[in-house]
């Protein structure tokens, strides 16, 4: 670490470098701390975790229940045990709230005046968040898994909705219209995700086990479809060929700069792919245990040198490297399935939430002070430098 | 806790680097595929001649692999490009999507023709194998591209089913096969099926490696124990933990085998 910052100071290295390499140490020792944790109040399962864009200080989370909650993750009690706690509810007393489990939520990625959920009651709201009320619902035929706006987006404000039906329906924010539709897929879109990159460029994974890259820009249909076998034709049985997994495809996450895609099937498999060309870059993960019957959502790191992939697995959340596929360890602390988790990019949290109601956050182990420091420093009162006794000495003083 | 050895980065190992990177240089790939081939080679003893009177061709399953590397990317990466050299031949197995079997082309291409000796369709089989294995790496064959590219008729598409060096896939295409490997395939899902059973019955569903290896086996399990043993840890199903003594095999819920 000292020899980072020494390069740094003399030049010699990139100061990207030095943040990188203590991202990725910090990624690594991630762990379950009695010091923070998240203020309980959903009563059943927890869907969906976000935590905004612009500050990283608000996160908002959906549960079973149909609730939705807003929490303060910053720490501005000067003590280092912090609950974060929640700032408001759209809890079951309120008129606007959900009548069935709410599935996804985003913050507006611009600020945090307005949310977007949407949930098992065909419904997609537009919440306000000063009020608390939904100032645009959004009503479809069949349940909506999962909804996205891009995070990078000027020139449209597009809310990409997949729902039970094949058709992947694009809402405008600005004049509340439904009318474009992508159509391509045969079966039910469980993952819709936005470039990082591009703000026309959309991925979509549907239950016919296809995963279909949009541009939306364009008349006629998709871009490309993701094919496992790179075009291989005679690896597959007929009826695989052209598909990204060999069961449903039912989670997608794009890398922070875009350039790949990563997808998880109920396969059970995890594939990393160039987002530019489609090819499939034949990373191993091994078994990546999917059971999800929705999509499933997962996250990447940012920022750290080797990329980390957090993904839900059964009652734990698995760490895989994104270019390397070796597994580097499983998060264990849920009680039940984990559902969602959510990487906090500045500070190099991970919150993790599931059936057992508990939002866990799992924060990085700071260096402990060595235990002969902690004794010398309660004896003398901390304001002292802590020195060995070993080093001490009878004519040195200590002014001047 | 707190003494917990951490994971450390690899930009954090610099000065190791350093030290090793001059000698890693030069012997870096070719270390890498001998350590393929030479696994290969140590999970082919595993396999026995005397089952099938010596008609079949030495057989691994490429998750086995998996089971003694632990990078499987890498281990995909090399397996392919020995694939492209001609030397190895991977077949996809009727029963599992993600099971391929690996066969060196020279021992495959001894055997079948070994097998053949005496019968008619040995020429249509001789011919087959100098135009498929040394050039392409394909596993199932397109009737177009057999009839057009490599001048093949039907009659002779018939006579290789025949010979079981083709197996139908689909309409108009065929896998690449090993012929006789039907008793291949049922002992070995039986002896997988009694051997993952073996470990779900132990006391908490867990097993030593060891002990398991050393276990008897029943008349279902025909092949060796290490080899049913690299199966089921390559193919995950089961989870390898290590202990203080040795590796211990836990039955993972929700296998369909």
């Amino acid at each position: 670490m000292l020899s980072f910052l020494n390069a740094r100071q003399s030049g010699l290295d990139d100061p990207v470098r030095l943040r990188r390499a203590e991202s990725t140490r910090r990624v690594l020792s991630l762990e379950l701390n009695h010091n923070r944790d998240v203020a309980r109040v959903h009563g059943n399962g927890i869907n969906t975790l976000d935590i905004e864009v612009i500050d990283g200080r608000y996160m908002l989370s959906g549960g079973s229940d149909g609730v939705i909650v807003i929490y303060d993750l910053e720490n501005n009690s000067k003590k280092l045990q912090y609950s974060c706690k929640t700032v408001c509810t759209v809890g079951r007393s309120s008129r606007h709230v959900h009548k069935f489990s709410v599935e996804t939520v985003q913050w507006y990625p611009h600020d945090t005046g307005m949310f977007v959920s949407s949930s098992f009651d065909k419904t997609m709201k537009v919440w306000d968040t000063e009020t608390l009320k939904p100032a645009e619902e959004f009503q479809f035929d069949g349940n909506v898994y999962c909804h996205h706006m891009s995070p990078v987006a000027r020139k449209h404000s597009l809310i990409a909705v997949g729902t039970k039906d094949p058709k992947v329906q694009l809402c405008d924010l600005k004049s509340g219209s439904r009318i474009h539709i992508l159509q391509g897929h045969r079966g039910e879109i469980l993952s819709v995700r936005w470039s990082p990159r591009y703000e026309h460029i959309l991925a979509t994974a549907s239950t016919d086990s296809r995963v279909r890259v949009w541009d939306v820009r364009r008349a006629s249909g998709s871009l490309f479809t993701l094919d496992q076998h790179n075009g291989d034709k005679s690896k597959a049985s007929s009826e695989a060929v052209n598909t990204a997994h060999n069961g449903r495809a039912n989670g997608l996450c794009f890398t922070a700069d875009g350039l790949h895609l990563l997808t998880t099937g109920t396969d059970d498999r995890m594939r990393l792919w160039n987002s530019a060309t489609g090819e499939n870059t034949l990373v191993n993960y091994g078994k990546v245990v999917n059971e999800s019957r929705k999509g499933l959502k997962f996250t990447v790191s940012r920022d750290c040198s080797p990329e980390f992939v957090f993904v839900p697995c059964g009652t734990s959340v698995a760490v895989y490297g994104l270019h390397s596929g070796e597994l580097i360890t499983m998060l264990r602390g849920h009680y039940n399935n984990v559902d969602c988790c959510e990487f906090h990019p500045d500070y190099q949290e991970l919150y993790s939430g599931g059936k057992d109601c508990n939002i866990l956050a799992w924060v990085p182990v700071l260096r402990q002070p060595d235990i002969e420091d902690e004794e010398t420093n309660s004896k003398r009162g901390g304001t002292q430098a802590a020195v060995n006794p070993a080093f001490e000495d009878a004519w040195s003083s200590d002014e001047g | 806790m707190s003494r917990k050895r951490a994971m450390i980065a690899d930009t954090f190992c610099l000065t190791k680097r350093r030290r090793s990177a001059a000698d890693a240089v030069t012997g870096d790939s070719h270390e890498g595929a001998a350590d393929i081939r030479s696994s290969l080679q140590k999970l082919m003893t595993l396999f026995s001649r005397k089952l099938f009177n010596d008609s079949l061709p030495p057989v691994v399953l490429k998750h086995q692999l998996y089971s003694l590397h632990s990078d499987k990317t890498s281990v995909d990466k090399q397996l392919n490009e020995l694939r492209a050299s001609g030397e190895l031949l991977m077949f996809q197995l009727g029963f599992d999507s993600e099971a391929f079997a690996l066969v060196f082309a020279e021992d495959y291409r001894a055997k079948v023709l070994q097998g053949e000796a005496g019968r008619e369709t040995l020429e249509t089989v001789e011919k087959f194998l100098d135009k498929m294995i040394p050039g392409c790496s394909d596993l199932s064959f397109n009737k177009e591209k057999m009839l057009k590219e490599f001048l093949f008729t039907d009659s002779e598409i018939t006579r290789l089913v025949k010979s079981g060096v083709l197996t139908v896939r689909d309409v108009g295409s065929r896998w690449l096969s090993i012929p006789n490997s039907g008793k291949f395939i049922k002992y070995f899902i039986k002896g997988r099926k009694a051997v993952l059973g073996m470990v779900k019955k132990s006391r908490y569903g867990e097993i030593l490696k060891t002990e398991l290896e050393g276990r008897r086996t029943t008349s279902h399990v025909k092949f060796q124990m290490k080899s049913h043993v690299h199966d089921i840890v390559g193919a995950e199903l089961v989870e390898c933990i290590q202990t203080t003594s040795g590796t211990l095999l836990r039955y993972v819920d929700g296998n369909d085998n």
